[in-house]
């Protein structure tokens, strides 16, 4: 009985958990960038969505605009260009930092042309 | 209420405008030829991911299909190329061209953390890194911690040793390949689960069930294939450290280095200890062993258009002190003031993989599988010492292509395995060479993914008992584009090692008698029915799996712990006369409750019986041993896209096993009553872990065995381990309680 009251308090903080993390007053912005191909996708979602204050990220390979979902109370536009912008990437008008897109591959760099990767 | 109605409409309506620009997608599939040309590729499977809902290339390499509103990604898959996927928004006309594969073997699409692999004739259940991710720990044996057809338990309450139980059986019966190369078997075995550190594994294959003829005879129950992290991978650097707060500690760093377009090389090593002394139960013998192990491979490789080779060499070295809390093996080994376990284990393996393409005829292709590995291992148990040294040589051959066209394929070769055996036990001395070459020749039909039959056969001549033939059928049938019908059948054969296998009961006063004729290999029939069945309910996608498979042995190596007189108490080991069988079925359920959260309901039944009892000129059919006939797992996950947050939740109920007590054997047979049948209590195993990724690492905390359940005295007679009727090997259940873990992990990609 103590075992399955342990399980059933478990299983509700997940739940509950999942629950509450649910975004609620997130902002929406939409930032274009120089991304070329899917390695450039996976490598802007993933260090959006894994920075302060950003729920989520999902770029669109057609007109490389990322749209990204994130709380204002914990980061701004400028912060999330920022980002962008040190994973190697423009973002909108701000040119992306240069030791970062110097050490993307090749493939992944501005002068490389679109591919399917 | 009413933004739920809204949403509804919203949703209604969104889906009827993509069904009014429903339209086709078309597009031509072709293969390089040459540096620029390009030629149209004939027959390529098209279908949307995670539907069956798919056609094939006509003649000029030309396809149609209907968008699916299930999916946006379209799978391209030809064999001798490498699957493709392409993710299908507005734009039309595709022009796609499709790779040359570059090795043997099938590439599988991998999304979600545990999948069924619906177009494989063999029953098979992938997982991936991303289920592996779930337990932090620590190697193959936790791998399969919220997969429900594969279970581990500890074989006995002091070496550490962990066996699998697989439809019923032990892991002996499973063949356990790394990358199709048999490996964690002969000697490996006792604590070969172990060997293989869990940072280093890309994926598992599970196939249930008679395995292919390729890899030889020695699948009886099934098949698990590792695949390692390969050193073109993309991770370059993954380091990863564990702690837990029993004192184990653990290090694991992979490199991988592109040399050049060509040449790649790769490293995993691995470092873990545990030298903190636990006694949580209180019987004066440590719950667990101390160990220190040392762990690497490394591996070169070599790709271009024409060929691709792989070698390198894997080394192992592994020191186990168990027993009771005060044994110092320098002043005690060998003395009665205290019981202590050791064993000393080293091994080193030489491997390649070469294989031949044919840039034309992609189908095509000529792989040559060449191993040899050293496995050197001492123990002691008590007074007992045992000693085993293995040599193993094993080559394959296999040559790939088709017939007229690819629904025709083939795959024939010829092999060769020679293993070495030289033990010793006490002061008997055990040696054993085999030599078996052996040939095979696998025929695949398949008609446009909906029917698939493999048919194999492979002959081989074993040195000491003579020739035999392995055939082996599997057919799967998709009637309709949600069911999968999977039926298999075959025989298995391999010869046992009785120490390695049985280890756990070596820790034990128990006398060993190997009764009657010499032991004979073990030979098993293995048939199996599957059903796997996809629907929606509640708006929701379910995955459903039933299964039934029936293992028949016409000769077992049968392990009798049920017998003790005044004298001594016993482990007998003897050949199979009357029936031994094992039935298990199984009913699994997978769903996402939502975009994050995964959920897994698994119920088993496994019901197996032998006849034993033949020293004292019995015949009963009796349960077998440590087999709980019931279990039941629940898993449920919590994702953050890119893993931001990852939550999970593993509850595992074990019912009840057969168990022996020497103590109650032996009053049995001084009151002439027959053996007592004892039943184990049935238990729950709960494990957790969350973990928060980073930009740059990830870290973890997890619990195991959190509701705390210990087998109350897991080892008989603790306090006079000298005792004959001393027995550790009556394991059925966690002894460590509790265990709270934490990890970082570093990976640095390109």
């Amino acid at each position: 009985m103590k075992q399955l009251t342990f399980v059933v308090a478990l299983v509700l903080t997940i739940v509950f958990g999942a629950v509450a993390n649910k975004p609620g007053k997130d902002k929406e912005v939409k930032i274009k960038t120089s991304a070329v191909c899917d390695m450039c996708k996976e490598r802007i979602e993933k260090n959006l969505t894994l920075s302060k204050g950003i729920s989520e990220a999902v770029l669109n390979l057609e007109d490389k605009v990322v749209t990204v979902k994130y709380n204002p109370k914990k980061t701004d536009e400028a912060q999330i260009r920022k980002v962008i912008t040190e994973t190697g990437y423009d973002a909108d008008n701000l040119v992306c930092s240069q030791t970062a897109h110097d050490k993307l591959p090749e493939c992944c760099q501005k002068t490389s042309e679109a591919h399917s990767h | 209420m009413k933004s739920l109605l809204q949403t509804i409409l919203i949703l209604t309506a969104s889906a009827l405008v993509m069904t009014l620009r429903a339209q086709r997608v078309t597009g031509t599939v072709f293969e390089r030829n040459g540096t620029d040309k390009k030629s149209p590729l004939v027959g390529v499977n098209i279908f949307w991911a995670e539907t069956s809902l798919g056609t094939i290339t006509d003649s000029l390499g030309k396809f149609d299909i209907a968008r699916s509103a299930k999916s946006n990604r379209l799978v391209l898959r030809y064999i001798g190329f490498k699957t493709d996927t392409i993710r299908v928004t507005s734009e039309n006309n595709f022009e796609i061209v499709m790779k040359p594969e570059g090795q043997l073997g099938e590439v599988v699409i991998r999304g979600t953390s545990s999948q069924i692999d619906r177009l494989n004739p063999i029953q098979t259940e992938i997982i991936t890194t991303k289920a592996l991710a779930k337990a932090a720990c620590c190697n193959l044996s936790e791998s399969f911690e919220t997969n429900a057809s594969v279970s581990v338990s500890y074989s006995d309450a002091v070496t550490g040793a962990k066996q699998i139980q697989f439809l019923g059986l032990g892991g002996q019966y499973v063949q356990t390949n790394v990358e199709n190369v048999p490996t964690i078997r002969g000697l490996a075995s006792t604590f070969g689960m172990s060997y293989i550190p869990g940072t280093w594994i890309q994926s598992i294959d599970v196939a249930k069930g008679a395995g292919s003829v390729v890899n030889g005879y020695e699948s009886m129950t099934g098949a698990i294939n590792v695949e390692l992290v390969k050193p073109d991978a993309r991770e370059k650097l993954y380091f990863n450290t564990y702690v837990n707060h029993l004192g184990r500690g653990e290090v694991n760093l992979n490199l991988n280095r592109k040399l050049s377009d060509k040449w790649a090389t790769g490293f995993l090593t691995h470092a873990s200890t545990l030298q903190n002394r636990v006694d949580n139960n209180g019987d004066g013998f440590l719950d667990l062993p101390l160990y220190t192990q040392f762990n690497g491979i490394n591996r070169w490789q070599y790709k271009s258009d024409k060929m691709m080779a792989q070698f390198g060499v894997k080394a192992l070295y592994e020191d186990r002190l168990g027993g009771q809390t005060g044994f110092r093996p320098d002043e005690h080994r060998g003395t009665a003031q205290f019981y202590g376990f050791g064993n000393k284990t080293n091994r080193i393996e030489l491997f390649s993989k070469t294989a031949k393409l044919y840039q034309d005829k992609p189908y095509k292709g000529l792989g040559l599988v060449l191993n040899a590995s050293l496995h050197n291992t001492d123990s002691y148990f008590g007074f007992v010492n045992y000693d085993g040294r293995q040599r193993t040589l094993y080559g394959n051959l296999i040559y790939q292509s088709i017939i007229n066209n690819t629904n025709h394929q083939f795959k024939t070769g010829i092999n060769y395995l020679l293993d070495d055996y030289r033990e010793t036990y006490k002061d008997s001395l055990m040696t054993r060479t085999e030599s078996v070459p052996g040939a095979f020749f696998e025929y695949t039909y398949n008609h446009l993914d909906k029917f698939t039959l493999v048919a194999g056969l492979r002959a081989d001549y074993h040195n000491l008992f003579g020739a035999f033939a392995t055939p082996r059928l599997h057919l799967r049938w998709q009637p309709w584009e949600n069911t999968t019908l999977r039926l298999s059948g075959g025989r298995g054969q391999r010869t046992p090692n009785a120490f390695a296998e049985y280890y756990g009961y070596l820790v034990s006063g128990r006398t060993v008698r190997f009764w009657g004729q010499t032991i004979q290999p073990e030979v098993t029939w293995n048939y199996g029915l599957s059903l796997t069945q996809t629907f929606h309910w509640f708006d929701k996608h379910w995955d459903l799996v039933l299964d039934y498979y029936r293992t028949d042995f016409q000769n077992q190596l049968i392990v009798d712990t049920d017998h003790a007189t005044p004298l001594a108490s016993h482990l007998y080991f003897y050949n199979l006369k009357g029936k031994s069988f094992s039935n298990s079925f199984q009913i699994e359920l997978n769903t996402l409750l939502s975009k994050r959260t995964e959920v897994k309901l698994a119920y088993r039944l496994f019901d197996v019986w032998q006849t034993m009892g033949q020293p004292f000129g019995n015949s009963v059919l009796q349960q077998r041993m440590m087999v709980p006939r019931d279990r039941v797992l629940f898993n449920i996950g919590y994702n953050l896209p890119y893993d931001k947050w990852k939550l999970d939740l593993t509850v595992q109920w074990n019912g009840q096993a057969r168990i022996t007590d020497p103590m109650q054997s032996l009053q049995a047979t001084i009151d002439r009553k027959p053996m007592p049948i004892l039943y184990s209590q049935s238990f729950m195993n709960i494990n957790a872990q969350a973990s928060r990724a980073f930009k740059k690492f990830e870290v973890y905390l997890g619990g195991e065995n959190l509701a705390n359940f210990k087998q109350p005295n897991p080892i008989i007679h603790a306090e006079d381990p000298f005792n004959k009727y001393f027995d550790a090997g009556q394991t059925w259940g966690p002894v460590v309680g509790r265990m709270i873990y934490a990890g970082i992990r570093v990976k640095i990609k390109d």
